[in-house]
């Protein structure tokens, strides 16, 4: 039940002696009943008070440990509302009627289901042991279940039966599953004894609370809920009244997990049982009992399981590693792919379809889609060169044909530089694709080509010593001359001192093909035309994202640096690659009469150099406060922001040269986390720090029509949390104007009735 | 104290779609609660289930237990007939996957004169699926449609790229019913619905098919999607997400390792058979248990488990 800070105050002292930092009782009732202090904060409120308000509370559902295993512990009904806690656990189950053969038999059975899927473990973890009215048997088999080190259910009602079973493996830890309304209090005593959790059930839901109220009354709320009814139907009934009645109704009473015996009510259809599984996986049960789990059954559940149990944040990931695919060896090709929740799982499905043998390469790149890692420096030709080493690929296989994603053909030549050994060949651009590709063989003839096409040894390229001093000289004679074009537009001088919201356009990036040709060939015209159109849209700073250009980066970015700046009257500049040489490079033929040039980005995690790059060329650098992943909550958050600050000031920055970004997340699959991004912005606002980040991010995969409204509306709320700047598509006029009206909200602007043509 | 369930009984309620002509006709759809909370309030019409026969034949068919049921049959109208007579078979799927041109790459002629036959040789109601092929799915539905006139089939699918030519002629011109596909995404599902209704397809001739996945292979999209479609529909009353939903299942579960793989490949997995049977029960099961209103589904001996499935919780 929701406390009310009514109610609260009620019981409080009322005394206003401000010792607890709120002004008054009141005050601080009402934030304890919102959860924002813990009541024991007042050193004058009564005990009982206390234990009545954590009553109040306490979770809607405890989580129960068993077998080593947590079990509920649930605040929702489904799994987008937040996420799903403690995934459903299965168990197999014996009977006291079976012989020792067939006991035997499904404990056999049950062994053999035991392999690794995404990294995780997949075996059956309880057994479930009915007592079918012998004692002696019943101990038996329990004794031989718990030797298989899986934890033990004891179902018997019986509490002769149960003190024997519970007396012969108690060291194991099992739970006893048998309290109903007559026998609860003598179960209970047995369970506690022995510190287990116990297991209850009632003929019917009323009976059911009746005997949990009863036993909680005792003192016992260790509890599982055996929700099994007469039939399907009743026990689907149950599982999700009781679910509902916990989390919905504030009913605390049956507030525990769920224990649901298909074998029960299966009468031996192990397909039945299988569909039922599947039906409880997702409705509310947390420990299935089954009579028969094979593979056939184990492969789907246990997939069901771990795709409905995955954090809605947090997708699944595979290891970094060589997966061999329909059988691959030392002698078949590689394929090489990114970790990433889907792109992995797509191609391993994809290659295991061709019955093409294949090694799967994948590498990691902080979880991001093979394009994005390309163009934020995560998948580049030196990451694929550090997992070939790291992983020892080139000693593993003998096979020497690597295909790369269609989507980096770019990297191409990159990569083959890097790993001169290997032939490097393009596959396709969607993984489905892939199997006409791969049974066709275009892969081989690909890498013969590749083969043929090498330079001999002496002819390679020399290669760049990373670490040696640029030559800045020779770097300036080697870009195309600049010949000043008239657009049209010009940038209008700005006072980088000024409060106003700093929009950085963005639509200067390699990811657009446009623009990745036009850097490929140092065409300047795709180049000022996208310049053009966001000055035009009144673009305070315009970002240039070079990709990783490994092999030409301090070229590449001299060149885009005089040529936007020569062009648009010194147009201040974001600079954007992973390339450290690249921004040195920039930089040094920077103007800075419209503001200091903006590294983007660093992290708090392998891009935290970055800081140090800021620190010594008097740059701003964007901080991203993530290391390698989103931030879980605020917390996390701040501290990789505390984590940078603290770097940049010891490197003798300026705390507002260190732009933090919250980084905005997807609307779509985040929207319960939106607010928490709000706030971080505040929380730097209150701190006096900069904010700016990618927040048209809110949006991807909305319809076009709704970006704008989306985007301009958050950047709203976004202002009036504090944020500094933003990462935008300054041709996006909804969003542009929504700016301009919040800096004349925000007093940033003079008042002028054509603010808007500014 | 006893204890007393809260009802959740919502005032909206999904679109009755009901397909095929005379006593063989089918509704899908129609409820007011979640998938099977029976003890919410009555369920109007239990999830339905369609045999999938694809238009390749009986050499498409290699599971024993596939083999041995379809036993004899000469022609996909043969099989027709057979799958007619199992039990919990509500309707039939004709699955074109011979039409795809990068495969046996079927005329348009010869799939309407497939699709005939079969029409001709039963009396469940029909459901026609595409090879996915854009181009090639809209002028064979176009075509069917028109040659199955007044028999209310339901093509399978208009999509975003196609909805315009295949709304017009399935769902205006030859009043069929229309399914609406969308690639698991909810924002996507009601977009497609919206647009078509703006084109003049009737919103109670409209199926949803929002995109399905086997069991692990990234089933938790599939989950949410008709979790929050359901929400919608029902608590939030969205007309445009009211339609009933088919999800085509053994499509997907029979292309995944576990059921691909042979037993001479996979010793320690066992019957390849049996593993193909529990993928497309377990994915079955989920998608009803979510709120799809009928699944397609494939081997003999899924539909009889998913049939059992529907009358033990229904």
């Amino acid at each position: 039940m929701a406390v009310k800070g009514l109610d609260i105050f009620k019981l409080s002292p009322k005394k206003n002696c401000k010792e607890c930092g709120s002004p008054t009782c009141m005050a601080f009732c009402m934030k304890v009943a919102q959860g924002a202090v813990p009541i024991t904060k007042c050193p004058y409120m009564s005990q009982e008070a206390i234990s009545l308000l954590s009553e109040a509370t306490a979770p809607p559902m405890k989580t129960i440990e068993a077998g080593g295993f947590k079990l509920g512990g649930e605040t929702v009904m489904l799994r987008h509302e937040k996420t799903l806690v403690s995934r459903n656990r299965f168990a197999v189950g014996l009977c006291t009627c079976m012989d020792d053969a067939a006991v035997d038999a499904k404990l056999a059975e049950m062994k053999s289901v035991d392999y690794e899927r995404i990294g995780e473990r997949e075996y059956v973890e309880f057994v479930f042991v009915h007592d079918a009215g012998d004692g002696a048997r019943l101990t038996e088999l329990c004794k031989k279940a718990a030797a298989t080190e899986r934890c033990v259910i004891i179902d018997t009602e019986n509490v002769d039966n149960a003190k024997a079973a519970v007396e012969a493996i108690r060291n194991s830890k099992p739970i006893l599953n048998g309290a109903n309304k007559d026998n609860y209090a003598a179960m209970s005593e047995v369970a506690t004894a022995a510190g287990l959790v116990l297991g209850v059930r009632g003929s019917d839901l009323s009976e059911l609370h009746d005997t949990v109220t009863a036993l909680e009354a005792a003192g016992n709320k260790n509890l599982v809920l055996d929700v099994t009814g007469a039939t399907a139907k009743e026990t689907f009934a149950n599982a999700v009244q009781v679910r509902r009645a916990a989390l919905k109704d504030n009913d605390r009473t049956f507030g525990y997990p769920s224990i649901v015996n298909l074998a029960r009510i299966c009468s031996g259809d192990v397909h039945l049982q299988t569909a039922l599984a599947a039906v409880f996986t997702l409705k509310y049960g947390s420990i299935i009992v089954m009579d028969t789990i094979r593979n056939a059954e184990a492969l789907p559940l246990y997939g069901l399981r771990q795709n409905i149990y995955t954090d809605p944040q947090k997708p699944m990931k595979v290891a970094p590693g060589i997966y061999p695919i329909n059988g691959a060896g030392p002698d078949d090709p590689c394929a090489l792919t990114v970790v990433f929740d889907l792109t992995s799982f797509l191609v391993s499905g994809v290659l295991e379809r061709c019955k093409v043998p294949f090694n799967l390469l994948i590498t990691d790149a902080s979880g991001m889609s093979v394009l994005t890692a390309w163009a934020a420096g995560k998948f580049s030709s030196s990451s694929i060169k550090k997992f070939m080493d790291e992983f020892d690929v080139a000693n593993k296989i003998n096979n020497r044909c690597l295909i790369l994603p269609g989507k980096v053909a770019v990297m191409k030549g990159e990569v083959q530089d890097k790993l001169p050994d290997w032939n490097v060949v393009i596959g396709t651009r969607e993984a489905v694709e892939l199997v006409k590709y791969l049974r066709d063989g275009e892969h081989l003839k690909a890498a013969e080509a590749a083969a043929a096409a090498k330079k001999p040894a002496g002819e390679k390229k020399e290669t760049v010593n990373a670490d040696a001093p640029l030559d800045f000289a020779k770097i300036e004679a080697s870009i195309p001359e600049i010949k000043v074009v008239d657009m049209g537009v010009s940038y209008k001088q700005r006072d980088p001192e000024s409060p106003k919201f700093v929009t950085i356009g963005e639509r200067i990036h390699c990811i657009s093909p446009v623009i990745r040709e036009a850097m490929n060939t140092m065409n300047p015209e795709p180049i000022l035309k996208r310049a053009a159109e966001q000055i035009q849209a009144g673009a305070t700073y315009l970002d240039v994202n070079i990709g990783p250009a490994e092999s030409n980066g301090p070229e590449l970015m001299t060149w885009v640096v005089k040529l936007l700046q020569e062009n648009f009257n010194n147009v201040p500049l974001a600079l954007d690659t992973a390339n450290k040489k690249a921004i040195e490079a920039g930089i040094r033929v920077y103007n800075r009469t419209n503001g200091k040039p903006i590294i983007n980005s660093a992290d708090a995690g392998s891009r935290i150099s970055n800081i140090d790059l800021a620190a010594a060329n008097d740059a701003i650098v964007i901080a991203l406060c993530s290391a390698d992943g989103i931030a879980k909550d605020n917390e996390e958050r701040m501290m990789h922001c505390h984590h940078m600050l603290e770097r940049g000031l010891s490197l003798g920055m300026e705390a507002t040269d260190l732009w933090f970004d919250p980084l905005f997340l997807v609307v779509k699959g985040m929207q319960d986390k939106q607010m928490d991004v709000l706030n971080a912005i505040k929380m730097f606002a209150d701190e006096g720090l900069k904010s700016t980040g990618g927040l048209s991010n809110n949006s991807n995969g909305a319809p076009k029509n709704i970006r704008p409204i989306l985007d301009s509306s958050l950047v709203a709320m976004a202002m009036m949390q504090g944020l500094t700047s933003a990462i935008v598509n300054p041709n996006d006029q909804r969003l542009m104007e929504t700016i301009k009206s919040c800096d004349i909200f925000k007093n940033h602007v003079l008042y002028s009735d054509s603010y808007l043509d500014e | 104290m006893p204890f007393v369930p809260k009802k959740q009984v919502f005032n909206a309620h999904i679109n009755e779609v009901v397909l095929g002509v005379g006593d063989k006709a089918t509704a899908i759809g129609g409820q007011n609660v979640l998938p099977f909370h029976t003890f919410d309030a009555e369920i109007k019409n239990a999830p339905k289930i369609g045999a999938e026969l694809t238009d390749l034949g009986m050499a498409e068919y290699v599971m024993p237990g596939e083999k041995a049921f379809y036993e004899g049959c000469q022609t996909v109208a043969d099989m027709a007939k057979r799958a007619e007579t199992l039990e919990g078979v509500s309707f039939l799927c004709l699955h074109f996957e011979g039409a795809d041109p990068n495969g046996a790459n079927k005329s348009v002629d010869e799939c309407v004169k497939l699709a005939k036959e079969v029409s001709d040789a039963t009396s469940l109601p029909l459901v026609v699926m595409g090879c996915k092929n854009i181009e090639k799915d809209t002028e064979l539905f176009n075509k069917i449609a028109e040659a199955l006139a007044g028999k209310n089939i339901l093509v399978l699918s208009a999509r975003d790229e196609n909805y315009k030519t295949v709304g017009a002629s399935a769902g205006l011109a030859y009043n069929q019913k229309v399914g609406a596909e969308s690639a698991v995404d909810i924002n996507l599902a009601k977009q497609l619905n919206t647009v078509m209704t703006q084109l003049g397809v009737n919103a109670q001739s409209i199926v949803m098919n929002i995109g399905s996945a086997a069991a692990g292979y990234g089933y938790e999209y599939v989950a949410s999607t008709l979790d929050r479609v359901k929400d919608a529909a029902l608590k939030q009353a969205d007309t445009m997400l009211q339609m009933p939903i088919m999800t085509p299942v053994s499509s997907d579960t029979w292309g995944v390792k576990e059921a691909v793989m042979s037993e001479a490949e996979m010793p320690e997995w066992g019957s390849q058979e049996e593993r193909g049977v529990e993928m497309e029960v377990a994915t079955a099961a989920a998608v009803l248990a979510g709120g799809s209103d009928a699944v397609i589904l494939r081997h003999p001996e899924s539909i009889r488990t998913i049939h059992k499935m529907i009358q033990a919780l229904m």
